[in-house]
Formats: C-alpha cells, sequence, structure tokens
C-alpha cells in the first residue's frame, strides 16, 4: 500500500512543512545524545575544578605545613604563644623563633586602620548615593569609585610610601617612622572603600520603595529615614559587606609589602612598623629561601593562619547574606 | 489600654516646635556630611593621579619603553621585557581561565539539577565560588608555586648545571667545546643525558654555531699547530672538555615548570577564574527565560539552547565581565611574585614555555621598593603606563556594553 505523501499540500498552496519533513530527513538522535551527554560532562567538570582548586589548597597547606611542624624547631604551643618571629632574621636555625603573634598584631593593626578609614566612608557614601545622588551626581561618582577599586594595589603602596608617609610624617613632625602601620593602614582602607561601598549601596537598594515612604508618611526627615528605616533594613547586606572588606584587608599583599615595613612587631603602637602576614610571606620569597628548609615551610604556616581567617570571614559574609537575607518580595 | 505618644499627650507647643526644627537640622547637616564623604573619594581619586603623574612624568620616554631594567644605567632603564612579560602571562592566563569560567557559569546556571541531592551539591559549588573569591590572591601564588613550580617535589627540582627536571619535548642538549680558533665553539650532540662534562680525544661529530654539520679532527699538543683559520675552526685540542648546553625549542616542555612564565598564567587564572565565573553567571542570569522556553518550545536540547540563545545573549555581558577580570590579572602582583620570584634582571620577552618573565606590577614593586629616587620616578612612570593599559581596557568594556544596550533599545 503506497504511503501518503507527507505534503498534503500541492506546491503553490500556503501551508507547507518544513524542508527537513518534507525531504523526510530524520537523523539519528543517537549521535546528538551522545554529543550532549559529552558536553555536559566536559561543562560538569569545568565545575568540578572548580571544588579541586579548595581541595588543592586545603591538601596544600596541610602537607606542607606539616613539613614546618614536624621540625624540631618548631612547636605548636610555640607557634601560638611566642612572642617573637625572626624566620628571616636569624640564618641559624637554632636562633630562629617562629611565634606568629607579631605578625597576627601587625596584620590586625593594618586591617584596623583600614577599617576604621573604609567602613564609615564606604557606608556613608553607599547612603548618598542610594538615597540622595541624583542620577547626574551618580553618573560620576559611581565610575570614580569603580576606578579607585580597578587600581591595581601595586599602586596603593607606591602612593603610600609617596604620598601617605610623608604627610604623615609631616603633620606628625616625625613621630611616625618612614614604614609604618598607620600609611598602609589607609592604603588599604582606599582600597576597601568601593568594595564596602557598592555592597552596601547594592543592600539598600534592594530595600523597598515602600518602606521609605511609610517613614515619609509618619514625618521622619531623611537623616531617620535613611538611619533608621534603610540601613536597619540592609543590616544583613551591609555586615557581610564588612566582613567581605575585612577578609580583603587581611589579605592584602603589595600595600603592606611596600609600605608596613619588614619588622614583625609585638605593639599597637601604630607608628611604628608592622610586619603582616602577607608582608612576611612576600618578604621570604624575595630572600629566596632553599625548598625544604623549616624558613621556607614557615610560609606554609603563616598562610594556613592567613587562609583560616579570611576563610571564616568570608564563609560568615555568605551565610549571612544568604541566611539573614530579608525578602520583600 | 494602651498609651498616647508623648508627643500627643504632653502638647508642649514649644517643646514640638524646637524637636521639629532640631530634627530638620540635623537631617540637613547629615546631607552635607555625606555630600563632603562622597567627595571624599575624589579627592583621593584626584591626589593619586597628580601624585603619580608629577612623580613620573619626566621618566616617560621612549627609553622607558623599549629598553630592560639595568642597574649599570639606571637612568636608561625600561619596561620592555615587563610589557612583554605581562602579554604572555596574561594571554596564558586568558586562555585558561576564560574558557574555564563560563563552562563553569553555563553549567551552573543552565543545567540546575532537579534531585535533592544534586541541588545540595549545586548549592555547595556555588557557595565554594563565593569563598574562592574572597581567597586571598598570595595564597593562590603559594598554591601555584607548590602545583606548577615545583609539583610537590615529585619529579625531582631543577638546579642550574645539576638537573633540569623531566624534560618531555623540544630540547636538544650538546655538549660545547673551544676549538683551536680562540672564542670559537662548535656542538657535539649529547647522548647520555646523565653525563655531563666529556673529554674530547678522539675525531667526532659536530654542529657550527650556525647549524651545519662537521668533521671536527683532534690536535694533539706537541705536533705542528694548523695555521690556517678555516681548519683551525674543525680542530679540537686533544683533553678538551665540553659541558652540556641545550637548545630549547619554543615548544619546550618540562615537568616541573619551575619558575616560568607558564607557572605564573596558570596562577594567575586561578585568582580569575572565581570572577569570571560570579561574572558569567550574572550575565546568563539576566537573559530572560522566555527565550529559553521558546528555544525548548522548538524542540531544541539543553545544549542546543545553551549554544544557540543563552549564551549569544549572554556574551556582551561575559565580555565586559571577563575584560574587567583581565584587568585584575594584569595589575595582580602578589601570586605573581610568590611564583616567579622578584628578579627584574632579564633583559627579553619569554623564549620558549619554561621560560621566566617580568611582569609590570612586579617590576614596580621592585622598583618603588629601592632606594634610589630614580627608581622611584621610574615606578611612577611604569605605574602611568599600567594604568594607561587598564583605562583602554576598561574603556573597550564600557564600549561593549554600551553598543549592546543600544543594539538592544
Amino acid at each position: 500500500m503506497p504511503t501518503a505523501p507527507l505534503n498534503q499540500y500541492a506546491e503553490g498552496e500556503l501551508m507547507s512543512l518544513p524542508k527537513a519533513l518534507q525531504n523526510r530527513e530524520f537523523r539519528s538522535t543517537h549521535a546528538g545524545a551522545f554529543s550532549e551527554r559529552l558536553i555536559v560532562i566536559s561543562l560538569a567538570l569545568c565545575a568540578v575544578a572548580t571544588v579541586l582548586i579548595t581541595v588543592g589548597i586545603i591538601y596544600m597547606l596541610i602537607t606542607e605545613s606539616a613539613g614546618f611542624f614536624r621540625s624540631d624547631a618548631v612547636t605548636m604551643s610555640g607557634f601560638l604563644t611566642d612572642t617573637e618571629w625572626t624566620a628571616l632574621q636569624s640564618k641559624e636555625l637554632e636562633q630562629a623563633t617562629f611565634g606568629i603573634l607579631p605578625l597576627l598584631s601587625g596584620t590586625f593593626r593594618v586591617t584596623l586602620i583600614a577599617m576604621l578609614i573604609a567602613l564609615p566612608l564606604g557606608l556613608v557614601t553607599a547612603i548618598y548615593l542610594s538615597e540622595f545622588a541624583s542620577a547626574r551626581i551618580r553618573s560620576w561618582l559611581k565610575p570614580t569609585l569603580e576606578i579607585i577599586a580597578g587600581v591595581p594595589t601595586v599602586v596603593l603602596g607606591y602612593f603610600a610610601i609617596l604620598v601617605i608617609s610623608p604627610s604623615l610624617q609631616m603633620v606628625s613632625d616625625g613621630a611616625f617612622s618612614t614604614f609604618n602601620a598607620t600609611s598602609a593602614g589607609i592604603a588599604v582602607g582606599i582600597l576597601c572603600l568601593p568594595m564596602v561601598c557598592s555592597l552596601s549601596e547594592d543592600a539598600m537598594r534592594a530595600v523597598p520603595r515602600s518602606l521609605r515612604e511609610g517613614a515619609y508618611g509618619l514625618g521622619c526627615t531623611p537623616f531617620e529615614t535613611s538611619v533608621k528605616v534603610v540601613v536597619p533594613a540592609a543590616l544583613s547586606g551591609i555586615i557581610s559587606a564588612f566582613l567581605l572588606a575585612f577578609s580583603r584587608a587581611v589579605g592584602e599583599t603589595m600595600v603592606v609589602a611596600l609600605a608596613a615595613g619588614t619588622l614583625p612587631t609585638m605593639t599597637l603602637d601604630p607608628t611604628q612598623q608592622a610586619q603582616t602576614m602577607t608582608g612576611f610571606i612576600v618578604e621570604m620569597i624575595k630572600s629566596e629561601s632553599e625548598y625544604g628548609t623549616v624558613q621556607y615551610y614557615s610560609l606554609y604556616a603563616v598562610a594556613v593562619t592567613l587562609f583560616l581567617i579570611t576563610f571564616g570571614m568570608t564563609l560568615c559574609g555568605q551565610i549571612i547574606r544568604r541566611r539573614f537575607q530579608e525578602s520583600y518580595q | 489600654m494602651s498609651t498616647l505618644p508623648s508627643a500627643i499627650v504632653n502638647q508642649d507647643e514649644q517643646y514640638l516646635v524646637d524637636n521639629a526644627r532640631r530634627r530638620k537640622q540635623l537631617s540637613i547637616w547629615f546631607y552635607f556630611l555625606c555630600v563632603a564623604i562622597a567627595l571624599i573619594s575624589v579627592v583621593i581619586l584626584v591626589v593619586l593621579m597628580v601624585s603619580i603623574w608629577s612623580q613620573g612624568q619626566s621618566r616617560l620616554t621612549t627609553d622607558l619603553l623599549t629598553r630592560a631594567h639595568s642597574e649599570l644605567e639606571i637612568e636608561r632603564s625600561g619596561m620592555w621585557p615587563a610589557i612583554l612579560g605581562s602579554l604572555f602571562v596574561c594571554g596564558t592566563c586568558a586562555l585558561v581561565a576564560l574558557p574555564l569560567g563560563v563552562g563553569t557559569a553555563v553549567f551552573l546556571e543552565e543545567f540546575k539539577p532537579t534531585q535533592k541531592v544534586l541541588r545540595w551539591i549545586h548549592g555547595f559549588v556555588q557557595l565554594n565560588i563565593a569563598n574562592l573569591a574572597g581567597v586571598p590572591s598570595i595564597v593562590y601564588g603559594l598554591l601555584g608555586l607548590t602545583v606548577f613550580v615545583y609539583m610537590f617535589n615529585v619529579f625531582g627540582q631543577i638546579r642550574v648545571n645539576e638537573s633540569a627536571g623531566m624534560e618531555i619535548m623540544g630540547y636538544k642538549h650538546f655538549y660545547q667545546v673551544l676549538t683551536l680558533e680562540p672564542g670559537h665553539v662548535v656542538f657535539a650532540p649529547q647522548t647520555d643525558p646523565t653525563v655531563r662534562q666529556i673529554t674530547f680525544d678522539e675525531p667526532f661529530q659536530a654542529v657550527d654555531p650556525d647549524g651545519n654539520p662537521i668533521e671536527i679532527s683532534i690536535w694533539t699538543p706537541g705536533t705542528p699547530k694548523p695555521t690556517d683559520p678555516e681548519i683551525r675552526r674543525r680542530t679540537v685540542r686533544s683533553g678538551a672538555i665540553g659541558g652540556t648546553i641545550t637548545e630549547r625549542n619554543w615548544y619546550y616542555f618540562r615537568l616541573p615548570f619551575d619558575k616560568s612564565f607558564l607557572s605564573g598564567g596558570l596562577t594567575l587564572a586561578l585568582v580569575i577564574l572565581p570572577i569570571i565565573i560570579i561574572a558569567a553567571q550574572e550575565s546568563l542570569r539576566g537573559v530572560p527565560s522566555s527565550l529559553r522556553e521558546a528555544s525548548m518550545g522548538l524542540g531544541a536540547t539543553t545544549w542546543q539552547t545553551v549554544r544557540d540563545v543563552s549564551l549569544p545573549a549572554a556574551l556582551p555581558g561575559i565580555m565586559t565581565g571577563s575584560i574587567l577580570a583581565m584587568g585584575r590579572a594584569i595589575g595582580e602582583a602578589a601570586p605573581i611574585l610568590v611564583v616567579m620570584g622578584a628578579a627584574v634582571a632579564k633583559s627579553s620577552g619569554p623564549q620558549h614555555l619554561m621560560d621566566d618573565a617580568v611582569t609590570m606590577p612586579v617590576l614596580i614593586f621592585n622598583w618603588a621598593g629601592r632606594q634610589q629616587d630614580e627608581f622611584k620616578e621610574l615606578s611612577a612612570a611604569a605605574i602611568i603606563v599600567l594604568l594607561v593599559i587598564l583605562l583602554l581596557l576598561n574603556s573597550t568594556a564600557i564600549y561593549i556594553r554600551q553598543k549592546v544596550q543600544k543594539a538592544q533599545s
């Protein structure tokens, strides 16, 4: 029995089937399904690679710092409680002491100063951008912040030793040493400012208009609306911005390597040198220490501490942002 | 019983008026505070630009762009090898990070799983990427140092004149030996790679510096010395010692990578990977789902939808994000410093895959940390060059963004 032609309409009539159906070109889907699966698998492998990076970081930190803690010259308790870090200063291993506290104190001095600059300035700029600024002001203030965010950190480090440190010395009549925690902290603060600002602004822009209108309707001034209504409503986003900025400041390297000095000090004095954890890693790399020595492995012990602090901060920031995000839908 | 607000109960008119005025005043003060603080960031940027320009403009010469770093002629030091090095390192970085990043973003956005376990894994990968974006770049540097430079010391360590690691391709070992003609050397092919030195006392086959094969004869001291320079060039003293020398093609490949530009590029790729993934994901999220549904409705498979609908629609956003990430890569110094070291003496760009390189940020860091004022000024000039390059990149990104916005509207 002859099959009826698929194309029931004669040529010239209004409707016609697609060409593939007319010519009965039905391709097997096996090859297609196979290549599709192949592609999906390779895309999945890309995603797996990102997990592998984390695994790699953790594996590297654990195995290499094990080499450090295995050495007879170091003990875990000494590492955590000793108040001296002389891995670079003493060439003889016997005289070197490895206590992380001075490096930690340097890091936190710099970070604290950076946060004192970045958090208030960033938050107020964000309030201004989201609550008060006109579209025209936004259109040039936002790019300005983006440019600051895009300036390479080594440039800000250079700025710290070129401008910030001499001006501090001038203002204070030389109370600051050439390399000091304050100038590095200010430069790191400048670095974090755009980040705090853009993340907080995003959070505040997500607060619905109706909340602001409600506040104005109750007679609030613009100040009260932004500080007592918008900021609390966006608090989870703002706190996560603070935490992310904090972890960025702790991990910042080039600025402190250039401006904070190379002496690990255990003090609260912001006018003195302050070698940070990242600063030490750079100094160690510059000294080209032999692979496999205790001094070389101490790099990884410092990196573990650094990684734990920043990873914890970032994780907290992410969780706060996800868990406590107010949704106004 | 609920109590009324004190403002209504206590109708002290004077107080209410004062209070309202005070609140309004405070609000106005706050507004000006906001303006002043917002202006600070502008002031910072202006001071930054002006101070670096005034410090570096006197050194913006052709020497800066065409010559290499020099300790002896500080005045005429330049950054040409650093520009080449940055180009190579960032090129490697882009080749690795872009496909990997876009692939991951497509997988996470377009192939969302439905089963509970897989959804949990999906969320985990997502959180992991956000965390990777927060890892300090210097930790990536240490990862690169361990994984690419030393490869956990599995293949042995690379030492000058001692061991070359595990060489795979693109190399030829020769023994280099002096002929009787002063200053003229010939190369004899090396057969046993473990023998690092050889003594010649029999005639042998060799190649001259131009690569032509020649027969080398031996001259024993005591016999008459040949005088013709042509013959002297083909004669070696008996007992002459040849040391190894390696000729490397551009595709020279060995394990571990040592402090090469390849290690640097791969490490930088790790640094910017999360940035690219996040940008590409946001861009894919911006594609309206109606487009995908229409494509699915026409019978396209998920991958066909991604290839022909989602990716083309998201491409401008992905490109903008990638260019910004490349800007970050060019300016990144810390991981490069850890992986490739702080040396800046190299006078040319990388010659083969395993060659070392200098990059612009590392050169700036090195110059900025020196005592001599000349180097400080050179550093500022190099910063100007770097910032101009970044500006060009970012304007490209903005241009793409605006062109697309125009096309879509």
